[in-house]
């Protein structure tokens, strides 16, 4: 069994002057869905931990979800529900609401925050394709201050995210979803509750006269760290929505997952399927977008 | 109303601590200077311990014992697998086991012990077992064939079916191992009594007796020297049998050598890691079929991986051969069923015992044969499904068979015939809707398998309330509501007034064990027994103490015999003159101070049943009960996800002793096959479990539930108590099978390997 020390932080200044204290053998805590069974499984990452910082008193803080004129700022601890019922989320960025909406279960929802997920850096995390489908920023808390940075450059590898030891993250940065367009996420589990994603993806799509003027693909569970792929995007730009051109647009995405992880015994499957949701889910969002237009 | 207290819904007896959260399971059992137990399991699939160091984990203060095989004198279990061993089989087989004064002690001392490992060579798929020189299991079973579990059928003449058949038609189909997936992990309380020095047991056993056996097996002491409680069970489903021995006896060891209480409460890896798994069967068929759809000739071999132990194979080989060429009267056949060992956790009792894979396969089958006949599959299976008169697979004629008749009415509810030829036609690319069938029959209770006897003890107490103990258990599955109503309606009072309090083996004699859907069908034919005799006592102490009010009738109670009395409603009265009548409880509370008997105990065992055990032929049951079940399902033909829309049951269940219980057993028996038949895998690869806890084992959740309709049909045959039949293990037995040939008429796809997982749906084969 572990054994750490448990410290409930009461500021700001508090977390960080803790973390800095204990280097690399601190570790921060909010919600605990995943820090705690990964614990309870004796995670090795966590073997030489030395004390767990909760962070999650600190409501007043870190929890909210605001709107500002190009942007929505979503503290850490904004749990999966709130951003589920956020109507700043559903009218400026519904898919990183769709994707919270799909996390677990209402008990895992409640008390799992969107800081957390993130850190927590799993490639299958629902709500970071939406993030990075509109090129969200992290907002990163140091003794020394803060530093924002793209959620693609915050992950350096597989389940590696770049916290110096007195760091944490703060807050989300989250640029609108432009007016006119839609946002969807798709997600394959193998149930439709309390499933981790197979595969998840979330698009963007915006048409002026039937042509395709904005396109925001970013697919989870298939990279090492996470990422928009432009090719596939660059498919849509001028073209009019249609089955064959999303269909394209999935392939493109195939093709990206096999330039980057190679092919592995599990491309047989993901490479269809993969195809199979990018395009399903385009075609949900064009289907919005053509009523809309 | 021909009944009084059966045949209807009555709240379950033990419903509201449940819903409540009052019931306490073992698990939520603690004594004063309570020890805290564990295991420490290897982690290799066959190995030899070349050494153990237990020195660190014995010197933590607070660890008050640390037990190896070597230090245990008998560590083979009653039912041949070990409590501990140097000799490893499987993944999670036991070399120690620790008990300190918390649980997170147990798990330094666990941590702390030091294991050399020498690692084997070992066996996995059936193939792998069956090939020439490969390592034994066990040295004592060649070619790791369990000679003990083989059972043949032998009908007819195979060879000249098969020269009289027009088409023959052969086929293979593989099902995989599954976890019970009980919300309540394996738990016992052991503590020592320093006067009587007996071992008093609190466990989540299935069958109380069974595990019995096991603590007086480790302890090397006579039966009447271990009192075991059936705690409240969280659920089994088969699974608490012969594990919860193990469980129940090491918690009795650790307790004996410290003289302390001893609790052993499983976490879930621990659970999936010894709890037995449903059998993976690979099933050959060759069948031979007449142009006109009869079917003239079935030959079938059916080889299931046993794992590592036998933990029942042999009986529930026997259960799988006497089902093996499905609900069907075939002329010929020609069948072959036996089990092989492996260096797999293994694999035992789960409901169904055996029915849900063989199923999967013969339905599967009969579609595909209809299908290269150019036959419609309903009418294929009417000409050839059993009928009043049928001869079984084990050549004896069946009476009261509503088969025919429950397949028609279902497929009619649900526009089988028009869906199924539809979808065929279906052009959408993405999602396509498939509807598939299958029908199944199942021997109720034990039959040949083994003695179907058990007794009760009803009691009437001063009060007029009545408490009933019986060698059956509750396991969930509403045995103590069933019970009590028979209990109430043999002995003529209301079912709110008797009690059935956990089972205790210093209350009641063994009575088996409660499997095989045995419990209302046959066991409950003991209470109505003893209700019957009790009654009849009971009407007698009423004439003795003249507790009728004759007075100003006329009548006189020299006249009066026992005939002439009833007891119903908890009323005693005149059948001739319903008016002159006595409560219960006047009579109960009179009889106490004269002396009178008020309690009965009643055995009842059923006709002997007699198979050949060289040709399978001979009755195998007192009866079966009949079932057909289809689904409704929408294939993503992009990622290959079946959505279980709909699914429709139908199931004899001779007489409904309460239809809600019924109902409840078979919405949650179709979500038990929904899992079986889309998602559920324990997956192990080279021995080692892919799935040890819920986060990779997925099982449907209550979102996944499909919408669901159930039928109940009633049939008159008179072999069960009441009339009635099995429902437990028919409930999820044919779901999975159904779902398979709803996912072919969607996909033309056909699933021979179980489960339809999105890999095998999308590519047509597992993915690994």
């Amino acid at each position: 069994m572990f054994k750490y020390q448990y410290f409930r932080a009461k500021s700001i200044e508090e977390v960080c002057r803790t973390l800095k204290e204990y280097g690399e053998k601190g570790r921060i805590v909010a919600g605990g869905t995943d820090i705690m069974v990964q614990i309870r499984e004796k995670d090795p990452r966590w073997r030489e931990m030395e004390c767990l910082i909760d962070i999650s008193f600190l409501e007043k803080e870190l929890r909210y979800i605001e709107e500002e004129q190009d942007h929505i700022r979503i503290g850490a601890l904004a749990t999966h529900t709130d951003l589920e019922r956020s109507g700043v989320i559903r009218r400026h960025a519904a898919f990183l609401g769709e994707a919270a909406a799909s996390v677990g279960s209402p008990q895992i929802r409640n008390r799992g925050t969107l800081g957390g997920s993130i850190c927590n850096a799993s490639p299958a995390a629902d709500p970071l394709t939406p993030l990075v489908a509109m090129d969200a920023e992290a907002v990163i808390q140091g003794e020394k201050g803060e530093r924002k940075v793209r959620l693609v450059n915050f992950y350096v590898g597989k389940g590696k995210i770049d916290l110096r030891a007195d760091e944490f993250l703060k807050e989300f940065f989250v640029p609108k979803v432009p007016e006119k367009a839609v946002s969807r996420f798709g997600k394959l589990g193998r149930r439709k509750a309390l499933a981790i994603s197979r595969l998840n993806v979330s698009v963007v799509l915006e048409a002026e006269q039937g042509k395709i003027v904005f396109a925001r693909i970013a697919p989870g569970c298939i990279f090492a760290t996470p990422d928009r792929v432009r090719a596939a995007e660059d498919i849509l730009i001028g073209k009019s929505p249609s089955e064959e051109l999303f269909q394209a647009a999935g392939e493109a995405v195939s093709a990206e997952m096999i330039a980057r992880t190679g092919v592995r015994w599990s491309t047989e499957y993901k490479k269809p399927a993969v195809e199979g949701i990018v395009a399903e889910t385009l075609l949900k969002a064009a289907e919005k977008v053509v009523s809309c237009s | 109303m021909k009944y009084h207290e059966i045949h209807q819904s009555k709240p379950r007896i033990d419903g509201v601590e449940k819903v409540t959260g009052k019931a306490l399971y073992a698990g939520d059992l603690y004594m004063d200077g309570m020890l805290y137990a564990g295991v420490l399991r290897s982690p290799h699939a066959s190995a030899r311990v070349v050494k153990i160091h237990t020195e660190k984990a014995r010197a933590l203060e607070g660890v008050e014992a640390v037990v190896t095989f070597a230090d245990m004198k008998k560590t083979k279990s009653w039912a041949g697998y070990m409590y501990l061993t140097d000799h490893i089989r499987y993944v999670g087989d036991c070399v120690a086991m620790v008990a300190a004064q918390s649980k997170a002690l147990v798990d330094d001392a666990l941590e702390a012990i030091e294991v050399e490992y020498e690692k084997l060579p070992g066996v996995y798929t059936i193939e792998d077992a069956l090939a020439e020189g490969a390592p034994l299991v066990h040295p004592q079973y060649q070619n790791n064939i369990f000679s003990d579990s083989y059972y043949p059928i032998r009908k007819g003449d195979i060879e000249k079916g098969f020269e009289q058949a027009e088409v023959i038609i052969e086929r293979e189909y593989r099902t995989q191992y599954i976890e019970h997936s009980y919300i309540e992990p394996e738990a016992a309380l052991a503590f020592p009594d320093p006067n009587s020095g007996i071992m008093t047991v609190y466990a989540s056993a299935q069958n109380p007796f069974f595990t019995r056996r096991y603590i007086s097996d480790v302890l090397g002491v006579p039966l009447n020297k271990v009192r075991m409680v059936q705690a409240v069970l969280g659920g089994s489903f088969g699974g608490k049998e012969e594990g919860v021995g193990l469980v129940a006896a090491r918690a009795a060891y650790l307790s004996h050598l410290t003289q302390k209480p001893v609790k052993m409460v499983f976490s879930r890896e621990d659970s999936f890691l010894e709890s037995s798994k449903r059998h993976p069967f690979r099933l050959r068929y060759k069948v031979g079929v007449m142009k006109n759809g009869r079917i003239v000739a079935f030959e079938g071999e059916q080889v299931d991986n046993c794992g590592a132990y036998n933990n029942q194979t042999q009986f529930m080989n026997s259960r799988a051969s006497i089902h093996s060429s499905g609900p069907y009267e075939i002329e010929h056949i020609k069948t072959d069923t036996y089990g092989v060992f492996t260096n797999n956790i293994h694999a035992g009792a789960m409901r169904g015992y055996s029915s849900p894979s063989l199923i999967f396969g013969q339905e599967q089958m009969m579609d595909e044969i209809a299908e290269a006949l150019g036959m419609d599959e309903v009418e294929f299976r009417r000409i050839n499904c059993l009928k009043d008169g049928s001869i079984t697979t084990t050549g004896v004629p069946v009476e009261h068979v509503l088969l025919e008749e429950i397949m028609d009415r279902t497929v009619e509810e649900t526009d089988y015939v028009r869906k199924h030829a539809e979808y065929k036609k279906q052009t959408d690319p993405y999602k396509r809707k498939g509807i598939g069938m299958a029908i199944c029959y199942r021997g109720c209770g034990l039959g040949a398998e083994s003695p179907d006897a058990s007794g009760c003890m009803i009691i009437a107490n001063e009060d007029g309330s009545v408490s009933i103990t019986s060698g059956l258990a509750e396991n969930g599955q509403g045995l103590k509501t069933a019970y009590a109503q028979v209990a109430a309606e043999a002995l003529g009072v209301h079912y709110e007034d008797v009690q059935f309090p956990q089972i205790d083996s210093f209350a009641i004699a063994d009575s088996g064990m409660t499997v095989a859907s045995r419990g209302t069908v046959m066991g409950a034919q003991s209470v109505r027994k003893a209700g019957e005799k009790l009654k009849r006592i009971m009407i007698q102490n009423a004439i003795e103490l003249r507790s009728l009010p004759l007075e100003g009738s006329g009548l006189s109670y020299d006249r009066i015999t026992v005939d002439d009395v009833e007891l119903k409603g908890a009323r005693f009265f005149l059948k001739k003159h319903p008016e002159i009548w006595v409560g219960f409880s006047a009579v109960t509370g009179t009889a106490i101070w004269a002396g009178k008997q008020m309690a009965a105990y009643e055995w009842y065992a059923p006709e002997a049943l007699n198979q050949d055990h060289h040709t399978g032929q001979g009755k195998a049951f007192p009866t079966f009960s009949y079932a057909c079940v289809i689904a409704e399902v929408e294939v993503d033909r992009r990622t290959g996800y079946v959505d279980v829309q709909k699914v429709t049951a139908s199931h004899d269940v001779g007489t409904a002793i309460n239809p809600a219980l019924i109902k409840g057993q078979i919405y949650g028996g179709i979500v038990m096959g929904q899992g079986y038949g889309v998602m559920e895998d324990v997956a192990p690869r080279k021995g080692n479990p892919g799935c040890r806890n819920f986060d990779s084992y997925i099982l449907p959740t209550s979102m996944d539930a499909p919408e669901m309709k159930v039928n109940l049909f009633e049939s008159q045959d008179p072999a069960g108590t009441y009339g009635a039949k099995s429902i437990g293990e028919p409930a999820t037995e044919a779901v999975g099978a159904a779902i398979a040939n709803a996912v072919y008429n969607a996909t033309g796809r056909r699933i021979r390997q179980n489960p339809c997982d999105l890999e095998s749906v999308l590519l047509g084969k597992k993915l690994r």
